[in-house]
Parts: C-alpha cells; sequence; structure tokens
C-alpha cells in the first residue's frame, strides 16, 4: 500500500504516528519563505541605504543571515517550523519523530545547496519523488523527516440517549467502529445517519431513523452508560 | 473499564494538558509565563508519562478513535515538548573549539590531506607555472580582469588601501563574510554529489588563487600582494581546505561505506561534517575580520604584517595538531 504514514515507536511505549509531506506543500512553503526573506531584505536595504558603503556591509551581513541562518534558527528554536512552514502546517522533525537538533538543521539546510542543483531544486526534487518519505537529499543526510502537523483533534460525544443492549456480541472493533460513527454523527446529514445505518439490518432490526436510534443507543452502552 | 468511566476519571488531567502546551506555544510571553501556574514544568515529564500509559490503556481497551485519536495528538506534542534540544551553553561552545573541533579534523585525517593537496598543490603548480611561462595567464584570466587585479595591488596606488579599489572597512567585512563563507558552505555541501563537486571547487580555488599570485608577482606587484594576503591567508585557505575535506568524506560515504548501510553512513558523514563546518565558519569569519580590518592598513610596516600571518601560520596548525590531546574527556 502506498501510504506516507511513518510509525515509530517511543521509548514510552506509544506509537508516534508522522505523515510526510511531499514535494508540493514543501515547495509552497519554501516560496512563502523566499517571499518573507526578500520582503525583509528589501525593508532592510531601505533602511541601511541611508548609511552608505557601510550600510552595503551590514546590509550583505543580513543577506547572509537571511539565506544561511533564517532557516536552521527558526527550525531549531521555533518547534521545526520556518515562518512558510508554519503557514502550511509543516514541521522539520528527526526520523525517531524528536524535534530537529542543531545539527541536523545545520545539514539540512546547508545540502539545500546540493537539491537546488542543477536548476530549480532538481535533485530534490528527483529524490523526494523517489523516496517513500518525500525527502530530499538533504534531509537523506541530516535523518529529518518533514511532517504534517496534526490539527488538534476535536472530539465530538456520543448523543445521549438511553442505554440499549446489542443483540450480538459484537467484536471490539466492531463496537468502536459503532461508538465513532456515533460520535461523528453530529457531522452527517439525517439522510446519509439513516443510509448506514441501514447497512447494519441484523442488528438494528429496524428502517430509517430508528435504526439510527438504535445505533446511538449501543453505542451508549459501550461507552458503559447506564 | 468502560470509555465513559476512563474519560470522566482522566479528564480534568487532560484539559490540564493541553491547556499547559497551548500555553507553551503562545506568541505573547504573557501567556508563556501563565503556563506554570497551570501546571509546573517539573511535574510534566510525569504528566507525559501517565498520558501516555493512559494512550497504550486506550488503545488496548478498543476505546472510540476519536479518544484514541485525542491522547495521541496530546502526546505526540508532549514528546516535541520534552525532547526538545537544549541551547547550546558557553561550555560546551568553548569545549567545541578547545578539542572536539581539532580532534574531529585529525580523525578525519585522510579527507583532510586529500583537499589539502587538491588545494595547494594547483596552487604552487600555477605560481611556478606562471614563473616560467608568464604568458599563460591569459588562458586562466580576460584582459578585464587582470586590470581589476592589476588595479587593486598597484603599488602606485596602494598609498591609503590595500587589496581593494574603494568600499570602507565594514563593507569589505559585510562582502567577505557573505562571499567567502558562503563558498566555504557550498565547498562542502558540493561534496556530496560523490566528491566530485568538493573536488572541482578546491581545484578551481587553488588554479583561480595560484594564478593571481602568481601573475601579481610576475608583474613586479609582488610586495603589495603578499602583504595584503599575509594575515587573512592562513585561516581563510585553511578553512577551505577544511571544508573540503569535510565534503569529500560525505562523498566517501557515498561511494565507500564500507560495513554500515548507505543511509546510515550518510547520516554519520552529515553529522560529522555539520561539526567540521561549524569550525569552518567561524575561521572564515575570522578571516573576514582580518581581512577587513587588517590586512588593508596600507601604512603597517610589511614586516609587521608577514610576522602576524606567519605566525597565524603557525598557530592554526598547532591548534589542529595539539587541541584536545590528552584530556581526561577524550573521547573516541
Amino acid at each position: 500500500m502506498i501510504d506516507t504514514l511513518t510509525v515509530v515507536e517511543t521509548p514510552e511505549g506509544i506509537a508516534l504516528q508522522l505523515r510526510s509531506a511531499g514535494a508540493m506543500p514543501r515547495a509552497c512553503a519554501w516560496a512563502l519563505d523566499f517571499l518573507i526573506r526578500a520582503g525583509a531584505m528589501m525593508a532592510v536595504g531601505v533602511a541601511l541605504g541611508a548609511l552608505g558603503a557601510g550600510g552595503v556591509g551590514l546590509y550583505l551581513i543580513a543577506l547572509f543571515g537571511v539565506s544561511w541562518l533564517y532557516p536552521v534558527l527558526f527550525e531549531v528554536l521555533r518547534d521545526g517550523q520556518t515562518l512558510g512552514k508554519k503557514a502550511l502546517r509543516l514541521r522539520v522533525v528527526n526520523a525517531n519523530g524528536t524535534p530537529v537538533t542543531w545539527l541536523a538543521s545545520i545539514v539540512r539546510n546547508l545540502l539545500r545547496t546540493v537539491d537546488m542543483l542543477p536548476v530549480c531544486y532538481g535533485f530534490g526534487l528527483v529524490a523526494s519523488l523517489a523516496d517513500a518519505h518525500g525527502r530530499r537529499l538533504g534531509d537523506l543526510v541530516a535523518g529529518t523527516l518533514v511532517v504534517y502537523v496534526d490539527q488538534p483533534a476535536r472530539a465530538g460525544t456520543v448523543p445521549d440517549v438511553p442505554a440499549e443492549h446489542a443483540p450480538l456480541a459484537l467484536p471490539s472493533a466492531e463496537r468502536a467502529a459503532i461508538v465513532e460513527f456515533a460520535e461523528r454523527s453530529a457531522q452527517l446529514t439525517p439522510e446519509r445517519q439513516e443510509e448506514l445505518a441501514q447497512l447494519l439490518p441484523a442488528l438494528t432490526r429496524a428502517q430509517g431513523a430508528l435504526a439510527v436510534h438504535r445505533l446511538h443507543g449501543m453505542a451508549a452502552a459501550f461507552l458503559g452508560r447506564a | 473499564m468502560k470509555q465513559d468511566v476512563f474519560q470522566a476519571r482522566h479528564a480534568a488531567e487532560w484539559d490540564t494538558f493541553e491547556r499547559w502546551l497551548a500555553a507553551r506555544e503562545a506568541l505573547r510571553r504573557k501567556d508563556r509565563a501563565a503556563a506554570d501556574t497551570i501546571m509546573k514544568a517539573g511535574d510534566f515529564p510525569l504528566a507525559l508519562r501517565r498520558l501516555c500509559q493512559q494512550l497504550a490503556l486506550a488503545e488496548r481497551r478498543d476505546y472510540s478513535a476519536q479518544l484514541v485519536r485525542r491522547l495521541r495528538d496530546l502526546a505526540q506534542r508532549g514528546h516535541q515538548v520534552l525532547y526538545k534540544p537544549g541551547a547550546p551553553r558557553l561550555r560546551r561552545v568553548v569545549d567545541f573549539f578547545a578539542a572536539t573541533f581539532p580532534r574531529l579534523v585529525r580523525a578525519q585525517w585522510r579527507a583532510m590531506a586529500a583537499s589539502a593537496a587538491l588545494f595547494f598543490l594547483p596552487l604552487v603548480g600555477v605560481i611556478v607555472l606562471l614563473h616560467f611561462r608568464p604568458e599563460l595567464i591569459h588562458s586562466l584570466f580576460g584582459p578585464e580582469q587582470l586590470a581589476q587585479f592589476e588595479n587593486m595591488y598597484d603599488p602606485s596606488k596602494t598609498a591609503e588601501r590595500l587589496g581593494r579599489t574603494d568600499g570602507t572597512d565594514l563593507q569589505m567585512f559585510g562582502y567577505y563574510v557573505f562571499n567567502n563563507v558562503g563558498i566555504g558552505f557550498r565547498t562542502f555541501a558540493s561534496g556530496l554529489i560523490a566528491g566530485i563537486g568538493a573536488v572541482f571547487v578546491l581545484v578551481m580555488n587553488g588554479v583561480i588563487i595560484g594564478g593571481v599570485a602568481g601573475h601579481l608577482t610576475e608583474i613586479g606587484y609582488g610586495e603589495p600582494f603578499w602583504h595584503f594576503v599575509a594575515g587573512h591567508s592562513a585561516p581563510e585557505l585553511l578553512a577551505i581546505v577544511i571544508s573540503g575535506g569535510a565534503g569529500l568524506q560525505i562523498g566517501m560515504a557515498l561511494i565507500a561505506p564500507g560495513r554500515r548501510t548507505r543511509g546510515r553512513a550518510l547520516v554519520e558523514s552529515g553529522v560529522i561534517g555539520a561539526k567540521l563546518v561549524l569550525g569552518v565558519f567561524a575561521l572564515l569569519v575570522f578571516a573576514a575580520f582580518v581581512e577587513a580590518y587588517w590586512s588593508s592598513i596600507a601604512w603597517m610596516p610589511g614586516w609587521i604584517k608577514v610576522t602576524v600571518g606567519l605566525s597565524l601560520w603557525l598557530a592554526i596548525p598547532l591548534w589542529l595538531w595539539r587541541g584536545g590531546r590528552g584530556r581526561a574527556d577524550a573521547e573516541s
């Protein structure tokens, strides 16, 4: 199966799920970063232009900082996110899911030079298309991944209906599926709810709204409500 | 335990954890300070451990996907906080330059020797060649470039400033930082292409620098030229050699990973390379400073500059040779 999901076991005994980002969102993040940096350098240029020749020196130092230091400082100090990555909800992490370290960030940003070859991130694009986790060459050497920052999950609640016992003994995965149906029913139209409930005639022994109601009741029972 | 009971029992704990995370990630300093009132930072590792255990239980007991997702989300965000790298401490920075960096250069002596040969042999070779066949300079540089070099070191024009036609010290410092440090970084990075990029940059720079030096010496502009470059030549040229060596060792990891997988070898050589490049960065900024503020002083007698330059040529190799030897914390 083609899947961008990487599962990492942590010392705490849980499995981190990392969804790696492909070339497109990363290119957008880079373009956004580029615009921000270009804008900042224009402002700095106007401000330092008043200082004459010394201002040129300071401008070049600022240009050095913006091209080489900006990504490293933001990635390490701002939770793996440059401004562009933050806007696209991306984050750089180490391959084991921990926040990116100084050396890893330095490596991946120095090797950007190679990814940019021969033109327009050619090597980086080929590498990220060939790699299962969409890594460019710099990521491969640094041992880093660019992953999506998951939206904080908003838990729905099971409708408050009287609990109802299921007529059949269900395996736990199926019980969980029914509970999830109930939790998500607030996001579904009544028609869609009925349509889905109709798939389980042996369980609901009813049609339409009553079937939905019974499924909600079973979900409440599975959750342990009286 | 049924899910509802489990949720009711721990909901307050999860809410506290979530609010604490949100406060930490807040933009405003005042909001971040409020994180301490929600939960003490010292209690966080325990809270994360408990949360991880609850997540494991929720998964094991097949609680609803929504609950598992929420717990997993909290655990992942907590994980990012727990394993955040600390700020570099002054002690570690001092240790790095006193010991770690020289040790690393010595440990990579093969790459460094190859890099030095690739750089210095063309440099010296071109100088010697130009001594016997001065006209060959025209196959290296166009007439405009030559005129520019000659203008910078013309003995009749160097009464005020050496090594440049105009520009203040600060302007030139900025230029040297932007240009030279950038070259150092690219020399390292281009080594990833099986070392070819680093070889190319090293040889090309050797030929160009040798060409300029040889040509100016031959036409009699040698004195201002050598006086100008004496001071910053040691840190600058050695830094280029080290960054070339760092690039070559990364290229070697790709070509001949030895008894490691290629990916593993690349990651290990990447860490070595990054540390070497940090030292190169410091050397090149130092060189830029010397070049802008010291080398350009025209009134300074030449022998002082040459003495300072030679002492740097002694001091830097001595530092790389002896640094970090015989210390208690000497690591492999």
